[in-house]
């Protein structure tokens, strides 16, 4: 009896599978459509535009810098005269009109390090941010008022007046003891001796090697 | 996520043991299904047997619902797969030497390999005739090479070619195959029936 009912149904067994066809190939007509995104959605975009998470002040970088933390790598996104002219110690050349190469992936496509956007003022900086974040990359920062911002508190801290809380003056110790280490020297160091010109000398910045390892990216290939 | 291989989730290292097992599997699915006979693989063009037509199509047809689906969902990403590039006249020319040998020999280069599997006499000779194909082609490669590399179009798909909409295309395409098998299976039942 159920051989029966089952051989009854089995003689229609093309035209039921003729049907899933159809109706398999019809069901991806009638899907919705949704975009596709290289990287993350908009939305999340936005989000990450709006909150100011992704800077890292002057005073925190020189203090990262002073205790060479490993975690951090510096990427000058200006063009290669002014990185050759001045820049952060150890930090590498990208700039952003190379931001999107093959060659600059490897700096800023990974989760090893926290990469550190800087350029003259953080305009160009929050550009290179925008482009790498929406790309999906993690661990993107950008020095908030690029190098100016560097040159005004770091490297020539302004010394507070008197009637200034103990903060300030706290924070201008730590700026002045971050420019000595960064090379400026100040006369009060040479007491007795001739007046120097207080200007920043600026210590060469040593190249590291970071070996980040490339992904691989065979191209595909097939025949018959 | 995928294609596996290019993305490198499966090591790039394992190619050619893949290709081998999926080329196993090729041919024994093959030779299981009777494509080894060279009758059965000529029944296509006589209209007695349409099971080549109708194998080869499903596979296509599978395939290409099944990718588009895994592409919906994220699985596969289309743009990354491989599509063969398009020599245009090369092909025409080469499509109809290839039709008039599988008419004339019973096989495709795919099932004489097979054929020569189980030891069929007619497939050796087969591929004894492709060898002799290839060494002819290889030498007077000078001779063929405008007609080999010209006329490139580029890895171009039909969705390309055409600017339609792959969804619709599918769709079509589907209803397309299935009512060519359902005239297949018409003139199957027209034609003698023959015994092989």
């Amino acid at each position: 009896m159920v051989k029966k009912k089952i051989a009854k149904i089995l003689a229609f067994r093309y035209k039921i599978l003729a049907l899933i066809f159809i109706i398999l190939a019809g069901g991806l007509v009638l899907l919705p459509k949704h975009q596709k995104y290289e990287g993350i959605k908009p939305e999340e975009l936005l989000s990450k535009v709006i909150s100011p998470e992704r800077y890292i002040s002057t005073d925190k970088l020189a203090d990262k810098l002073i205790n060479k933390d490993p975690s951090y790598l510096l990427i000058d996104i200006r063009d290669e005269e002014s990185y050759t002219k001045y820049t952060l110690p150890n930090a590498f050349n990208v700039p952003l009109a190379k931001l999107l190469d093959e060659d600059s992936e490897m700096y800023l496509d990974q989760d090893s390090y926290n990469v550190v956007l800087f350029s003259n003022d953080s305009f160009y900086a929050d550009q290179a941010w925008i482009l790498c974040t929406r790309l999906g990359y993690k661990n993107i920062h950008v020095l908030k008022g690029g190098i100016n911002q560097w040159f005004k508190t770091i490297i020539n801290p302004q010394k507070p007046i008197e009637n200034m809380p103990a903060k300030e003056f706290e924070l201008y110790t730590f700026r002045k003891a971050a420019s000595m280490h960064f090379g400026v020297a100040y006369p009060e160091q040479f007491k007795g001796t001739t007046v120097i010109k207080k200007e920043p000398t600026i210590k060469k910045s040593t190249k590291k090697v970071i070996t980040v390892k490339k992904k691989k990216k065979a191209p595909a290939e097939g025949g018959c | 996520m995928g294609p596996l291989l290019p993305n490198g989730i499966i090591p790039s290292e394992w190619d050619s043991l893949i290709a081998i097992l999926i080329g196993l599997v090729f041919g024994f699915v093959l030779e299981a299904s009777g494509f080894s006979s060279s009758r059965k693989l000529a029944g296509v063009f006589y209209g007695y047997d349409f099971a080549v037509l109708k194998v080869f199509f499903t596979a296509a047809l599978v395939a290409l619902i099944g990718l588009f689906y895994m592409d919906y969902l994220g699985f596969v990403d289309i743009s990354q797969l491989y599509v063969h590039p398009t020599y245009l006249w090369g092909a025409i020319i080469g499509g109809t030497i290839m039709g008039v040998g599988f008419v004339a020999g019973g096989f495709c280069p795919g099932t004489s390999l097979c054929a020569v599997a189980i030891g069929k006499i007619d497939a050796i000779m087969y591929v004894i005739g492709i060898m002799i194909g290839v060494f002819i082609f290889s030498e007077l490669f000078v001779l063929f090479k405008p007609l080999y590399e010209g006329s490139f179009l580029g890895n171009i798909t039909l969705v390309d070619s055409f600017g339609v909409n792959p969804y619709w295309f599918i769709f079509i395409f589907t209803i397309f195959a299935v009512i060519l098998f359902a005239i297949s299976d018409k003139i199957r039942g027209k034609i003698k029936k023959v015994f092989y």
